[in-house]
């Protein structure tokens, strides 16, 4: 499929623009994390991510093996699941995991940016279409609002 | 003496990872996955560039091997070029990231010539991000020597 034409931007020119820094958020409460991607790296770094806010965080490499373990009972207040995976693709991953009647926040982290990959992730059933690389001004909010989901002690 | 050795290094290390932004071959991720590194996570950054480093390169490899036979199998091609552009712009390698856009387009247009042109620019992004790299986590390596020194 072709690439979206809006990619072909040029570099920053230097200025730094930060509405949001990865470290300006303490979570209250024990939050728990799935990370599915096929990615080495990209798997390690979002666990490395949600790791440093003090989500505890599982990952694992296909959309079958997600589904499994979901299967198997494990609960999860957040789950990034990229869309691209082996043995079980991360729509129908997504679709499966729905199904269960799980109900947690579902990202959908994706290198694909087009309008026709959005549409078909959502319906799938993720709440939001994250389109690589996952930033603070996306994940800070969604943090937020499930650490206010638990009563304050 | 340690002190304003210590100060060198990471003023160095600040002007370096700012040329990087200034040639546009960093973006701000990079910079928000610094955000991450403190005390309890001192070699977040090292470890990021060494894990994408190794992955890139299983890559690249892959897609040069892909290139080289008579008929190039674009399936195999996108797949990989789709998880680099992935893994570039989560550690915020902008130009690497283009480079990408520009061989998925060639993919998608099943143009050998330019899938290999546009293949050799990422080989070359990578070189030099790769070498900047390195020289950024040497500095880096010797701030944490120094400070360790102090203490």
């Amino acid at each position: 499929m072709a690439p979206a034409a809006d990619e072909a931007k040029s570099g920053n020119g230097g200025q730094i623009q930060r509405p949001f820094t990865f470290n300006e958020i303490v979570l209250r409460n024990r939050l728990t994390a799935l990370v599915v991607d096929g990615d080495n790296f990209c798997r390690l770094l979002q666990q490395g991510i949600l790791q440093a806010y003090g989500l505890q965080t599982q990952t694992v490499d296909n959309g079958d093996a997600a589904v499994e373990l979901i299967a198997s009972g494990a609960k999860f207040d957040l789950i990034l699941i990229d869309m691209l995976l082996p043995i079980l693709d991360g729509l129908e991953a997504t679709r499966r995991i729905r199904a269960m009647g799980v109900n947690c926040k579902m990202l959908g982290v994706t290198a694909f940016s087009g309008e026709r990959e959005r549409q078909a992730f959502l319906a799938a059933g993720v709440d939001l279409f994250v389109e690589k690389p996952l930033g603070p001004e996306v994940l800070i909010p969604i943090l937020r609002e499930l650490d206010g989901q638990y009563p304050s002690i | 003496m340690n002190q304003m050795a210590i100060a060198a290094l990471k003023n160095q290390y600040k002007s370096f990872v700012q040329s990087m932004f200034d040639e546009g071959v960093l973006d701000n991720q990079f910079s928000q996955l610094q955000d991450l590194q403190d005390s309890s996570n001192p070699n977040f950054v090292d470890e990021v560039i060494t894990l994408f480093c190794n992955d890139a390169e299983r890559i690249i490899t892959e897609m040069n091997r892909y290139l080289n036979y008579q008929n190039v199998d674009f399936s195999k091609l996108d797949s990989n070029v789709h998880q680099l552009k992935g893994s570039s712009s989560s550690i915020g390698a902008h130009r690497m990231k283009l480079a990408c856009v520009n061989l998925q387009q060639a993919s998608y247009d099943r143009n050998k010539e330019e899938c290999v042109e546009a293949f050799n620019s990422i080989r070359h992004e990578y070189c030099l991000l790769r070498s900047k790299f390195q020289f950024l986590m040497q500095i880096q390596r010797r701030i944490v020597a120094l400070e360790n020194n102090q203490q």
